[in-house]
């Protein structure tokens, strides 16, 4: 009877107090294994070095995993269970970032990096072009004139 | 050189330094947690090695300093002492909850009658408590004020000065 009294009693914070009511089907089953590993490769294990819920063996793991299956068993989309996790750990849980600034800053940075490079082969070869070597000017030089005259062999 | 490269990589650096000197000048252990500024989740576990349930909402009406901890870890041990003097300090203006989680009974029990204790402590059994409020690893505190809004959380052991430093967000 206390026992029961105490159970009762107990209360585990909800996904509901995060993200409401569940808006899918309840999945069951063989069904239930399979979404639960595939939502669970979605999530990073906080307490490992970039593993994800489904692959690490961890005890921190072991339970996020557990959190994941009872919450597709009521029916809680997937949706739902990453923006859960997201809300208590931040971005850094979705180990696909949904920042669409992660995914095209590198791709705009390689198109300008590209660019450049382009422009500045371009601007070598046309400056290579419209600079033909000019007549060379008559001798000024002494030295250059003595050393010339060296290399010929002929004698000042 | 080229005026042109020459300004691009003034940018690049100067945008590195920027990045580095704001990176740097934050407490690696003041974690920014999404749940800071936001009602912490409700929760009412067991008291360890009794049958009383402690609810979170029976503290509102001053400041709560939820620290998560288990016997395992080195660290724990650390800062327990400093939370135990801070605890008969500052309670009962201020009150301090010990979460368990990914631990026995047993052994909590044991710690605690050797260390000695000045707050009560609960079992999170499944850790699912941890993971709604976000906890990484342990020892994680959380500052809650009077309203139960989170107004800080600090990773790792704490010291006297943090837990004030951390009370003063709580009490601004």
């Amino acid at each position: 009877m206390i026992l029961l009294v105490l159970l009762l009693s107990l209360k585990v914070p909800d996904a509901q107090q995060f993200v409401g009511a569940p808006q899918g089907t309840p999945v069951a089953g063989a069904q239930l294994y399979q979404r639960t590993h595939e939502v669970a490769s979605l999530l990073r294990c906080p307490v490992c070095q970039g593993m994800s819920v489904a692959d690490s063996p961890s005890e921190m793991a072991i339970n996020m995993k557990e959190q994941v299956r009872e919450l597709l068993a009521r029916g809680y989309t997937e949706e739902q269970i990453l923006k859960y996790f997201e809300l208590s750990y931040g971005q850094f849980v979705l180990l696909k970032p949904k920042s669409w600034v992660v995914w095209t800053l590198p791709i705009i940075v390689l198109v300008l990096g590209i660019a450049l490079v382009i422009m500045k082969i371009r601007k070598l070869q046309g400056g290579a072009a419209g600079s033909q070597p000019a007549e060379t000017p008559p001798e000024t030089d002494p030295y250059l004139a003595q050393v010339r005259d060296l290399v010929s062999g002929e004698k000042p | 050189m080229n005026r042109g490269v020459l300004f691009i990589g003034i940018l690049i650096a100067a945008a590195l330094v920027v990045i580095l000197f704001v990176g740097l000048g934050k407490d690696p252990a003041a974690i920014r947690s999404p749940l800071v500024g936001k009602p912490a989740p409700a929760f009412a576990l067991r008291e360890v090695g009794t049958n009383n349930t402690i609810d979170i909402a029976q503290y509102r009406g001053k400041p709560l300093i939820i620290n998560f901890w288990a016997t395992w870890c080195g660290p724990c041990w650390e800062e327990h002492p400093i939370l135990v003097a801070n605890a008969r300090m500052l309670q009962p203006n201020v009150q301090f909850l010990g979460v368990v989680f990914q631990d026995k009974e047993d052994k909590i029990l044991g710690f605690l009658q050797q260390r000695g204790t000045a707050y009560p402590t609960v079992v999170d059994d499944r850790g699912k408590t941890a993971i709604a409020y976000g906890v990484g690893g342990v020892p994680e505190t959380y500052f809650l004020d009077a309203n139960g809004v989170i107004r800080a959380k600090f990773a790792g052991p704490m010291s006297g000065d943090v837990i004030q430093a951390n009370l003063q967000k709580v009490l601004r």
